[in-house]
């Protein structure tokens, strides 16, 4: 069979993975909780991408594709995309959400305070070298405030749709079985409300981070001011068959609320929230969402110009598929360029013969 | 009875990896396409264990339409070596515990990126083409909601004109592979980026064809004895790449689509782009007996 021998197929791929994989090592839980502890902000920009709630799966599939976040996203998404769904979980409302950090640059002060939080936005960010050098770096405990914040806050916006600042839009009940699901239905434009804030729930962090950006610097028609950012636990709520609600544990939740002044005499706002602890995701999500509604067709803060170009599967899959043979399709074009070509210098050929002496 | 005897054992992934949910949508979305040939279907398209890209929406089809009695062939540009085919059919024949094959006239199933077989398919037998862009209007209209009403519309103004364009400015339709085709009559299609030799297979073919894109999320079909024709002006034909005088310097065939292999002295060798046809040629040329079904090219010409 030497016609085959040049390609190597099953044999080559097999010895390429062991390439890749033998230098991870063994994996084991130890790591596993390691990377988890240890890693927690990265856990929770994995999940939000693989919109699966489970940081031991996170920190497995982290350990698994060598800290590579887009094989990491799609190990946990292709074992998300088959379980089956058990439950249904109560919406969480804002007003609910036990509440770690809530700013907002729009007021000085809000009803509720502003709560900084964990955050290093202040900290000066020099590198712990010493660390390198043998010692240790012990981070310094907290020291509590003699008056904790209170766990739960009122939002923002609630204020100003009272104060008559922001439209007052009627939420629409539905059932929670029939809220669209993202995983189960394709993405079509218009998009549903609901498929729009879950395809940036889920969308690529580095993804929505360059379009947003663009969109702030003013390919946008809309510049956001951060109305009320929050890092808060959900409590998710479901429903025992025999009929009694509890809560099957806490998620960590980030969400982000942009606001501008719109034409119509009243503030727009921009919504996004996620999985996990992730700022810049949700600010550049939101401000995306803000600019949505007036962007025209093509625009790069168009609706559908930024949900398919910022999913984070989909993107790199297609990214790194350039690597796979595409000899077939080059041929069919090198045939139509020889064949064009040929027939201009046969045309010349002619022109040249029939020039009268 | 307990309920523990009406179900069954936990597994951690479903016969064919993907859970009975998505294989009914599937299912659905398969017969809506088949019910009007051409016609993209939308459909949720779930994340499997590949990338995005890679044969995604061919992989979906196939879990659906595999069974532990299938017969599965998988090429990558006319090879079932190619590296991404052999991953492919490893996941499959892994996960459904179907039988592989790389001879075209055993297969019942057959994934394919790129190539439909030189041997004729038959009634009994199911081509399922990876596509990794759905939309033939995309070069004159990227967004896909626009793009939706101009297919209801059957407005495909735009794509002749960019073949009269070509016409005018080369001297000659310049579209490669994946070369818009109608359907039925009705819904024009990309083929997927098969060559152009591969279009006229799927004419009037007694194979069901499914084309399915997983990152676009769409599928679409031809169906048995459907018509496909690639959109062509009535006085300037058609024209498939220029390989029927082509001879593979491997097995001699010659009158099929090749695979160009530039020559480090200058010049180019030539190669059977459907490899098992190739080995089938060398084998029998060896003196084995070997069964190589009718093709659809005999002599370079094109035999409906």
């Amino acid at each position: 069979m030497a016609y085959v021998a040049a390609r190597g197929g099953e044999r080559a791929i097999e010895q390429a993975e062991r390439l890749y994989r033998e230098p991870l090592g063994e994996i084991d839980a130890k790591r596993v909780a390691g990377i988890r502890q240890s890693l927690p902000w990265l856990l929770d920009r994995v999940m939000g991408e693989a919109s699966l709630y489970d940081p031991d799966m996170a920190a497995l599939a982290l350990a698994q594709a060598g800290g590579d976040l887009y094989e990491a996203v799609l190990l946990l998404r292709a074992w998300r995309s088959t379980q089956p769904r058990l439950g249904i979980a109560t919406p969480v409302t804002q007003e609910t959400l036990f509440t770690h950090r809530r700013i907002s640059a729009a007021f000085k002060d809000i009803p509720g305070g502003q709560i900084l939080g964990p955050t290093l936005d202040h900290a000066h960010r020099l590198l712990a070298t010493s660390v390198l050098q043998g010692e240790s770096l012990a981070p310094v405990p907290v020291e509590p405030a003699s008056q904790p914040a209170p766990a739960r806050q009122p939002s923002l916006a609630a204020w100003q749709r009272v104060e008559g600042l922001v439209a007052n839009v009627l939420r629409a009940e539905v059932a929670p079985e029939d809220i669209p699901d993202i995983t189960r239905q394709p993405l079509l434009f218009p998009a549903t409300r609901a498929h729009a804030l879950q395809s940036l729930a889920r969308a690529d962090t580095g993804g929505v981070l360059a379009l947003g950006y663009a969109a702030m610097r003013g390919y946008g028609n809309a510049h956001p001011t951060v109305n009320e950012l929050r890092l808060a636990e959900a409590e998710v709520m479901v429903r025992h068959p025999s009929g009694i609600s509890f809560s099957a544990g806490r998620v960590r939740v980030s969400q982000a609320e942009v606001t501008t002044k719109g034409k119509g005499g009243q503030l727009d706002l921009g919504f996004a929230a996620t999985f996990g602890w992730n700022e810049v995701k949700v600010i550049a999500a939101a401000t995306l969402d803000l600019n949505a509604a007036a962007a025209p067709k093509g625009s790069p803060v168009e609706e559908e110009f930024v949900l398919y170009h910022t999913e984070p599967v989909e993107a790199s899959g297609f990214c790194i598929h350039f690597k796979l043979p595409h000899y077939v399709t080059f041929q069919s074009a090198l045939d139509a360029l020889r064949d064009a070509k040929a027939e201009v210098w046969e045309e010349a050929d002619s022109q040249t013969e029939t020039v009268p002496a | 009875m307990s309920l523990h005897d009406l179900t069954r054992p936990w597994a951690a992934f479903s016969y064919g990896f993907l859970d009975a949910e998505a294989k009914r949508e599937m299912r659905r979305k398969l017969i809506k396409a088949i019910a009007v040939p051409g016609c993209q279907m939308p459909y949720a398209s779930r994340e499997v264990p590949i990338a995005r890209g890679w044969g995604t929406g061919g992989l979906q089809v196939t879990l659906t339409l595999v069974n532990p009695t299938s017969v599965i062939k998988v090429i990558d540009q006319g090879a079932d070596d190619s590296v991404n085919a052999a991953s492919i059919r490893r996941f499959l024949t892994r996960v459904s515990g179907a039988r592989e094959t790389w001879d075209t006239t055993e297969a019942s199933l057959i994934q394919s990126r790129h190539r439909v077989p030189e041997e004729r398919l038959r009634a009994d037998q199911v081509l399922v083409l990876q596509v990794p862009n759905p939309e033939p209007l995309r070069p004159v209209q990227p967004n896909m909601s626009i793009a939706r009403q101009m297919h209801a519309d059957a407005d495909y103004a735009r794509l002749w004109l960019v073949l009269y364009e070509q016409i005018v400015r080369a001297g000659r339709i310049m579209q490669g592979a994946a070369y818009p085709s109608m359907v039925n009559g009705r819904h024009v299609m990309t083929p997927s980026p098969i060559p152009r030799w591969d279009v006229p297979k799927l004419n009037m073919a007694q194979h069901l064809t499914i084309l399915s894109a997983g990152r676009e999320k769409r599928l679409y079909a031809v169906p048995p004895f459907t018509s496909v024709v690639p959109l062509a002006f009535s006085d300037v034909p058609y024209k498939v790449e220029d390989h029927a005088a082509l001879t593979c310097a491997r097995s001699g065939l010659s009158g099929y689509f090749m695979n160009e292999i530039p020559q480090a002295a200058g010049g180019s060798a030539y190669e059977t782009s459907d490899s098992n046809l190739g080995i089938k040629a060398i084998r029998r040329a060896g003196g084995e007996t070997v069964e190589i079904a009718p093709t659809w090219y005999q002599g370079g010409e094109f035999r409906p």
